[in-house]
């Protein structure tokens, strides 16, 4: 890794403006396995050097596979040609990037070497019988699949004013999905769980024979829920529930990118937008919680990823920044600069997304509910510039007086993000972050992860109509 | 294939021809490769502003190996003979410890019909310099900050050639190269307090001669229903009749429909119909749906797929009787079939099974004439522009937001609604709910293309 840092920092010394240089090397292997069958076993490796300048105000970037310093050197030249061609046209007032701290030395998160010790033939054997137990778990179960994800990246990112950064992870994922079936009825459900670090990470929370039942129970589960009635309703939301609300409808609302094309936070800091009981974060690291799936020390910009308080006490306190959107607030950058690929540039994007715990058990919670319904199991989500959010659970169950009754298939829950927060009156102390496997999506892939703790709130929920 | 491309084509076969031969070496029975080359200038868009301008190119490679009934698979971004050899032996040492199935197969392809279309590449398109991208996507930024209104989050004018190569140890031995101009937007519109949902548009254009004029006329398009959504309101809660614009068609029904049509999911019977359901009513009689590859002026045109099978066009429904499943080799060998030329992927991914261009059939009203019945039979009724939500293909059933959607009364376009939900299920909606199908259709972001369809029995829950 010396040796591809030199390289660097030789190939930007030659740059006559400010320059990055970032090494990424990928490897990644998939496993998965659907009816006793073996679907992919498969491994990929993806290296290479991004290059970009600031000219004038204006980026330029080039990317190549080649780690020749003549290959360097051409990515470098095309880099500044794209900058200049475009530094005409550019309307920003920055012209310069501010001096920031920028990180330097090594930064390894603990598990890398142990799971790539491990040989893939023995995850394979975990993946296999993963499906196997979920599969044979009940008579009703028709098809069973499993899913094992490992990317190990190793990068270094200089740039020409000082940031000289080498860093190391392994990120995991495992996912197991069922499909139960009876008299023609299907019902389907998944478990995933993604961290960083080690295999043993994985299954930390739950052991891997406990994930395949509960999948396999809940598609039976689902078999014989009903449809949910649709209406505006009270609602007790999971931390996986709370991590796709805090991510999907607040995270990407507030990334500063966003803000100035005019996002629904534009404006706003210092300002009242969610219950008081709210504080909401991002980070990279997150106190008490080890290996969580966006755990990361250092972004691609160089910069030490820190913690942002996005949401303090129900106040919009802080946008999420990279350098660029750092210096236009005149801020420091928030260390969420984040590039898939060395062939990608850094977009502002998130890490660990997530709302502080509060004071009361979700026992007190529930047993204070008069009727709602507890929201469970997400199933993916987006959300809008308006704040307006969309999320699916797999698993609604009726609250009536202070219990959990009966469980209703799936639903889609929606509203606006600020005012759904604004309407929360209870936040539990148990907390987890539980976005599970999945990726953050906006033009480049991205590992994040999301949670919280249980929250009482009002929303909508997209059920039938009679 | 164009000299354009010579050296590139060289270099790629040169190292495909050596991966095939280290995958042979290192012990497979079979093996095939997948590569491809490509090059990329791009001007992005951030901000309300010029953001960044890029160049890339660079190579992958992937090879598939086969030991008996074990598979294996490895892939690099490098022609390096190291990396090469190095991939190779992973991909068998990944086939060594696999458990056997029996579907695996390799098979020799046959030659690209003549009625393919042959020439994707345009030469005006690999000479456009860096300056006329730049001219061109000014003319993009022109268009959508015309109206003060329109807020332009992302977009850019991109400028992409290519080169896919599939061979394997049997003979097979295919190429093609393709150029193309692609531009996007994603933005939303800005009044006082009012701010409309993101909306996001792409296109792309094989014709370096048409590209700027159809820029233009895309961006104006777009921006105009964007800020159409200014105007909001309520929608009631009701369940009976909503109108599918073809984007809510396409992203709602037909894209968790074509779960069905895949091979793999009949082989494994995850899907609702199975090969005794061929030829049999399995949908609305109205319906007819087709996959076309070879349509040259849309993203998904290609004369062969991952595994090298020569692509063609295929009717998957016709008047609601089911015509055919979408087949790689691995389907095929299950279901005792020969592949269809449906396995899809790249060189870093396993062949996998996807349609091409979908394309649902127009019917016979006019979509004037169809928005008055349904105001006839219904006094408020639905429009649903986009979608925002989940649709399991698995069970059919669908929830989600309906953006950008239109509320009618009285025959009359009231206003644009948010936070509106709707939900149903994609097999009664394109059976016994179907009500009626437009005449007009429209092609979405230059691949799939569908009319307009009216379903009934639909949930809709106002905000």
């Amino acid at each position: 890794m010396k040796s591809i840092s030199e390289l660097l920092e030789t190939t930007l010394a030659k740059a006559p403006c400010w320059a990055e240089a970032r090494y990424h090397r990928r490897n990644s292997q998939s496993l998965s396995v659907q009816k006793g069958l073996v679907k992919q076993a498969k491994s990929n490796l993806t290296s290479g050097v991004g290059i970009r300048v600031f000219v004038d105000g204006a980026w330029g970037f080039s990317s190549t596979s080649d780690l020749n310093p003549h290959a360097l050197e051409k990515a470098l030249r095309q880099a500044i040609e794209c900058a200049k061609s475009l530094s005409q046209l550019k309307k920003s007032n920055l012209k310069k990037l501010p001096e920031t701290k920028l990180a330097r030395g090594e930064f390894k998160i603990p598990g890398y070497e142990n799971l790539k010790k491990m040989p893939l033939e023995q995850k394979l054997h975990a993946v296999l019988k993963a499906e196997k137990l979920t599969r044979n778990n009940s008579a009703l179960i028709h098809s069973a699949t499993c899913v094992y994800n490992e990317i190990f990246e190793d990068k270094i990112v200089v740039t020409t004013d000082g940031a000289n950064a080498s860093s190391q992870l392994a990120r995991n994922e495992f996912k197991i999905g069922a499909i139960a079936s009876r008299d023609g009825e299907m019902a389907e459900s998944h478990e995933s769980v993604g961290r960083t670090g080690s295999w043993e990470c994985l299954f930390s929370r739950a052991t891997l024979d406990e994930m395949s039942d509960s999948a396999a129970k809940l598609a039976v589960d689902l078999l014989s829920a009903p449809k949910i009635p649709g209406g505006n309703n009270v609602l007790v939301l999971s931390p996986a529930m709370v991590g796709l609300l805090s991510h999907e409808a607040i995270g990407h609302t507030v990334e500063a990118d966003f803000v100035l094309s005019g996002s629904v936070a534009q404006g706003k800091l210092g300002t009242l937008v969610a219950s008081p009981l709210i504080t909401l974060s991002d980070s990279g690291i997150v106190a008490g919680v080890e290996h969580s799936g966006g755990e990361l020390l250092v972004d691609d910009e160089g910069v030490l990823t820190t913690k942002t308080v996005i949401i303090k006490n129900g106040i919009l306190s802080s946008y999420l920044h990279n350098r660029e959107s750092a210096a236009i607030y005149g801020v420091e950058p928030t260390g969420n600069g984040r590039a898939w690929l060395y062939s990608d540039e850094p977009l502002i994007r998130m890490r660990n997304t997530y709302i502080e715990p509060g004071t009361q058990t979700l026992e007190e919670i529930i047993s204070s509910t008069k009727e709602g319904y507890l929201v469970d199991c997400p199933l993916g989500g987006q959300a809008d510039a308006t704040g307006e959010f969309m999320f699916g659970a797999q698993k609604v169950t009726k609250i009536e007086n202070g219990k959990l009754t009966k469980m209703f298939r799936g639903a889609t829950i929606s509203g606006q993000a600020f005012e759904v927060l604004s309407t929360v009156d209870a936040v539990s102390k148990e907390f987890l972050l539980d976005l599970g496997s999945g990726y953050c999506g906006k033009g480049q892939p991205a590992k994040v992860d999301a949670g919280g703790p249980y929250i009482r709130c009002k929303a909508t929920i997209g059920g039938v109509q009679e | 294939m164009s000299q354009l491309f010579k050296s590139e084509k060289e270099k790629l076969e040169t190292a495909a021809n050596k991966l095939l031969s280290y995958a042979i070496n290192s012990g497979a029975d079979t093996a095939e490769v997948c590569g491809g080359y490509g090059t990329k200038t791009k001007i992005t868009l951030e901000k309300q502003d010029y953001h960044l301008a890029s160049s890339d190119d660079g190579y992958s490679l992937g090879v598939r190996v086969l030991k008996g009934n074990r598979q294996g698979f490895a892939s690099c971004n490098s022609t390096d003979s190291a990396e090469l050899k190095e991939i190779a032996i992973k991909a068998n040492e990944i086939a060594g410890f696999s458990p056997d199935n029996p579907h695996y197969n390799i098979q020799r392809a046959n030659n690209i019909p003549i009625e393919a279309p042959h020439n994707l590449v345009d030469p005006a398109l690999t000479e456009i310099s860096l300056q006329t991208q730049k001219e061109w996507t000014q003319l993009l930024v022109g268009e959508a900050t015309k109206d003060k209104r329109f807020r332009l989050n992302e977009g850019g004018v991109e400028i992409g050639t290519g080169i896919s190569l599939v061979i394997n140890s049997l003979g097979t031995h295919q190429m093609e190269a393709d150029t193309a101009a692609s531009w996007s937007l994603m933005g939303m519109g800005v009044e006082d307090k009012l701010i409309t949902s993101f909306d996001y548009f792409s296109q792309i254009s094989r014709d370096a001669s048409t590209t700027p004029e159809t820029i233009i006329l895309s961006a104006r398009k777009f921006v105009e229903e964007v800020l159409r959504n200014l105007k909001t309101g309520r929608s009631e809660s009701y369940k009976g009749l909503v109108i599918f614009s073809p984007r809510a068609v396409l992203d709602i029904l037909i894209s968790s429909l074509s779960y069905h049509f895949n091979g793999r999911v009949v082989a494994e019977t995850t899907g609702r119909w199975g090969l005794k359901n061929r030829d049999q009513q399995i949908l609305n009689s109205q319906l007819s749906l087709k996959d076309n590859p070879w349509l040259r002026d849309r993203s998904g045109c290609s004369t062969f797929d991952r595994e090298g099978t020569p692509t063609r066009p295929m009717d998957l429904i016709e008047k609601g009787v089911l015509k055919s499943f979408c087949l790689d080799h691995y389907a095929a060998h299950a279901l005792k079939l020969t592949s269809t030329g449906h396995a899809a992927g790249g060189p870093s991914s396993l062949p996998a099974v996807s349609t091409h261009t979908l394309c649902l059939a127009p019917g016979e009203e006019t979509q004037h004439s169809l928005y008055q019945r349904v105001g006839a039979e219904q006094k408020s009724f639905l429009v649903v522009q986009r979608y925002s939500g989940q649709s399991d293909p698995v069970t059919g059933d669908f929830s989600g937001v309906a953006k950008g959607a239109e509320w009618w009364v009285n025959g009359e376009r009231r206003y644009y609604v948010q936070e509106t939900l709707i939900s149903g299920n994609i097999f009664q909606a394109l059976g016994e709910d179907l009500f009626a199908i437009s005449k007009e259709t429209e092609v979405i972001d230059c691949d799939e293309e569908s009319p307009t369809l009216v379903i009934n029995n639909i949930s809709v829950t106002g905000g």
